[in-house]
């Protein structure tokens, strides 16, 4: 009987030091221990458990009783509920945590979309405990960590809609929340370091950043750059928001400016081809989900300064629109629109000058913009694009539009844009005639080629 | 200080905002190059340094905005945090490149803005509404020139601002005046004409060079020059310059023809300009230029690491070239000393060719030089499965054999005399930490042991 077989083992290890524990031992105790925890021995392997006696092998060979235990905690039909419960937090604080870590993530892996938010659920503060057990040495445990449960929430289905998200049939939105929980102490922990530098724990402390910092960066990308955020006149109380915001005040504990990060196309020095260290460390997504939180849902707005020139705004943000009007899904091309629109809304009519076309992205963008107005599938986003698309146009000094009519009528092969741009033109050769004087001659330009 | 000023910003503002703006306009100074009135700068506390700021300079800066009804919309010392951009570069509002370049370091004023040196007619769609004048008290705190590179070894500050968002790429052709001095004395001064990345053949020295992708056409800046930019520690005998002397060079940048960038090319051009580049390379490698050498190996890489050919054939010659590129420069960065540049591109190698018996060498070499002598003896270990006649990696091994033995005895060094400082403290002290460790070792044991035995599912 498994009951008598772990009793037994149990009692042979107690008179053993831990190092002359064997395989067999090791195995015996596994073997046993899960039978007792599938048979639903409860009271007696909890009693064994807790015998001060045998803490040496709990504390060593405890955690491989993680996985039937989970299951158990998991499914939440038992009605020796709390005595699981009672099991699993003691193994917590008994074993090492490392092994501890091994077997939480484990279960957390093998979870498949429909357990996935119940999983979390359920381990996200064990894995806090154990990881705040590692001390100063957690910083790699932590960055494995949070990529597993990252993974694990990327797989479920997010909200479209507003109603969705408020139902929060799939449970998305309490994940977030509790994710945020999940992160506070360590975010604040590097907010402390980051205040207090000592030489001394430099590399601990730098270790610690860098995995917070890559975890912010994989969220912005994978999950913040899908779903869609609601405005605070759409939905007043958003988890999705708050969460977006909490990613956002992370960047900050671990010494990142968010105005650096938007700005760093422009202003970063140049990269070594073939070292892509910095490419590594700020994926290019997510400093373009960064950039549509602050620009156009005004996310932390009180830590970025107001004082840039929207030009320069324009400039940085034509590189993050540039790259998610470069993608074929509907999230990041609605994205890419809103930002663009955002930029360009901050500018007075007639300001850009054609200087501004050297630049590649302003080339680019205009091409990207007719892909989206003539290719995607959805209406609204084909609709918007031609708003947006209009409303560059206006921005621009009569030089620059005259260039940019010249480049678009040369490489979109469309019938449908050219004659749009033909009928722009005649707009602007209409105003040119009125405005006396003329300091640029269009309709002279345009004869001329 | 503090206090006073605050205390006079907000009299000022304590009125209403056609009074404060009076006042301040009375006041003040027009700081606008056409005098419209778009900024005035009142100054509250002068600065300390007669100094101000020149184009492109690192500034650093507290501020806080107002709209004229005296509400706040923006503050950086709530942030707590002083608040840093180039100067007179468009990074700022007008008004703020306007006004920081008049300021000198320490100084406190008041800058009333008009809408068109501020936020313009959009107004910006969280804080300001359209057509709004606006208040910004500012304190600068310090500036220095704009570092162009990491290691600081290149700082531009600019007299003359140039015009354009185009700028010279690797392998544009630039026409500059140059006026070169070191301690104030004048020894280089003409008009000259060179390839960016190849300045070294005019005798125009590497920080000039590299400073050419950042300037602007009609560009007139001070390149101050960190000796590894500059003639380094062979020094200029023509020039009469020492060795490892600072110098300073005024650039003109008169004009410039871009080369094209990769995706401009073709494969086919890409292909045909390659080996000469690479022979470049090498002219540059034999004469002892290492950082030039590395430019234009860096270029072959930048063309080609991408490209996969069109053909099985077009193919292979593209790897050779990245090969034999990453190859190149592993030496390079051997002969500079950047061992973990010589491990990136080593690894990199291997990637293509995982038996290349140079890239195991000279990884082998670069993670000697850093003390990491169990790798090191590994990679030349490699070298020997490959080549076993290579000589010069047996003589390697020994090498690390020794080296490692050495350490060895420095630890057990260290370590007694540690253990002796233990013993003479707590007895039970020294014993729960030796404990300490063992559990630690004996916990990753466990650890790998249970994965191993396919512990759990």
């Amino acid at each position: 009987m498994a009951l008598e077989r772990f009793s037994n083992v149990v009692q042979l290890c107690q008179a053993l030091p831990e190092s002359r524990y064997t395989a067999e031992h090791h195995d015996s105790f596994t073997a046993a221990g899960r039978a007792c925890i599938q048979e639903g021995h409860c009271n007696d392997v909890l009693s064994i458990l807790l015998d001060e006696k045998n803490q040496d092998t709990v504390s060593c060979m405890g955690w491989t009783l993680l996985p039937p235990l989970i299951q158990l905690l998991l499914k939440k039909e038992d009605q020796n509920l709390p005595r699981w419960a009672a099991i699993f937090t003691h193994l917590l604080e008994t074993c090492r945590p490392k092994e501890l870590l091994i077997g939480l993530l484990e279960q957390l892996e093998h979870s498949d979309p429909h357990t996935a938010a119940e999983s979390l659920h359920l381990l996200l503060k064990p894995l806090q405990k154990v990881l705040l057990r590692l001390g100063s040495r957690k910083a790699s445990s932590l960055g494995m960590t949070l990529s597993s449960v990252l993974d694990q929430l990327i797989k479920l289905p997010l909200p479209l809609t507003k109603e969705q998200e408020e139902t929060d049939e799939f449970s998305v939105c309490r994940c977030c929340i509790e994710l945020a929980d999940f992160v506070r102490p360590f975010f604040q922990e590097a907010r402390q370091s980051l205040s207090s530098r000592s030489d001394r724990d430099c590399g601990l402390e730098d270790e610690l950043r860098a995995e917070l910092l890559k975890f912010c960066m994989k969220t912005l990308s994978h999950l913040l750059l899908e779903v869609q955020l609601r405005g605070p006149d759409e939905l007043t109380e958003s988890a999705l928001r708050t969460f977006a915001t909490h990613i956002l005040d992370g960047l900050a504990s671990v010494g990142e400016h968010l105005h650096s990060l938007v700005f760093q196309p422009v202003l970063k020095r140049k990269q070594v081809p073939g070292f892509l260290e910095e490419e590594v460390r700020y994926p290019k997504a997510s400093l373009a989900s960064v950039a549509h939180l602050v620009f156009v849902h005004h996310l932390a707005a009180d830590r970025f300064p107001s004082i840039f020139s929207p030009v320069f705004c324009l400039r940085c943000n034509m590189e993050h629109v540039f790259l998610l009007l470069s993608s074929t899904e509907d999230p990041k091309l609605q994205k890419g629109l809103e930002l663009y629109e955002e930029s360009l809304v901050r500018l007075e009519d007639g300001s850009l000058p054609a200087d501004l076309l050297q630049i590649r992205t302003f080339l680019t963008v205009p091409q990207n913009m007719v892909k989206v107005m003539t290719l995607c599938p959805r209406h609204d986003l084909r609709t918007k694009g031609l708003k947006v698309f209009q409303l560059s146009i206006e921005k621009f000094d009569t030089e620059a539009k005259y260039r940019l009519f010249q480049y678009i009528l040369r490489t979109s092969n469309h019938s449908g844009v050219e004659g749009y741009i033909i009928k722009n033109i005649r707009t602007q050769i209409h105003v040119a005639l009125q405005v006396r004087p003329r300091s640029f001659s269009f309709s002279a330009a345009l004869t001329s080629n | 200080m503090t206090v006073f000023y605050t205390m006079t910003t907000d009299q000022d503002l304590l009125m209403d905002g056609p009074a404060a703006t009076s006042v301040i306009a009375a006041k003040g100074i027009d700081l606008t190059p056409n005098k419209d009135q778009g900024v005035i700068k009142v100054v509250q506390c002068p600065g300390f340094d007669v100094e101000r700021p020149m184009i492109g300079d690192r500034v650093t800066v507290h501020y806080t905005g107002r709209l004229l009804t005296g509400k706040k919309f923006d503050c950086s010392r709530e942030r707590k945090e002083p608040f840093s951009f180039n100067a007179g570069k468009g990074q700022v509002l007008k008004s703020w490149d306007i006004g920081v370049l008049s300021m000198q370091r320490g100084e406190v004023c008041t800058l009333l803005c008009k809408p068109e040196y501020a936020y313009g007619s959009a107004g910006n769609p969280d804080k300001i509404p359209p057509n709004a004048s606006v208040v910004f008290e500012m304190e600068l705190l310090s500036f220095e020139g704009e570092s162009l590179t990491d290691d600081g070894g290149v700082v531009r500050r600019i007299k003359i601002k140039g015009e354009g968002y185009s700028q010279p790429n690797d392998g544009a052709s630039v026409d500059v005046y140059l006026e070169g001095r070191c301690d104030g004395r004048l020894f280089d001064s003409r008009n000259v004409s060179f390839i960016v990345g190849e300045a070294e053949d005019k005798g125009v020295p590497l920080g000039v060079d590299r400073a050419m992708d950042k300037m602007q056409k009609g560009e007139c800046c001070l390149l101050y020059l960190k000796p590894k930019y500059g003639f380094g520690s062979k020094g200029k005998a023509e020039y009469k310059i020492g060795p490892d002397r600072d110098i300073v060079y005024e650039v003109t940048l008169k004009d410039f023809r871009r080369a094209k960038e990769s995706w401009e090319m073709d494969i086919y051009e890409k292909v045909n300009l390659a080996p000469g580049v690479k022979n470049k390379g090498n002219q540059y490698f034999k004469t002892g230029q290492y950082h030039q050498a590395v430019i234009q190996y860096q270029r072959i890489i930048s063309w080609l690491e991408m490209e996969c050919g069109t053909g099985i054939e077009q193919h292979q010659r593209i790897q050779e070239f990245v090969l034999t590129a990453h190859l190149n420069l592993a030496l390079c960065f051997l002969r500079l000393k950047d061992f973990s540049h010589v491990v990136d591109n080593c690894n990199k190698v291997l990637e293509l060719d995982e038996n290349n018996e140079k890239a195991f060498y000279r990884r082998g070499e670069a993670r000697l030089y850093r003390n990491e002598f169990g790798l090191a003896k590994e990679d030349f270990q490699k070298v020997l499965q490959v080549n076993p006649a290579n000589q010069a990696a047996r003589t390697q091994i020994l090498i690390c054999q020794n080296k490692i033995k050495e350490h060895h005895e420095q630890d057990k060094k260290i370590y007694a005399n540690m253990f002796q400082k233990f013993a003479e403290q707590d007895a039970k002290v020294c014993k729960l930490s030796v404990l300490d460790w063992k559990d630690k070792e004996e916990a990753g044991r466990h650890c790998e042991d249970h994965r191993e035995r396919g512990v759990g599912h």
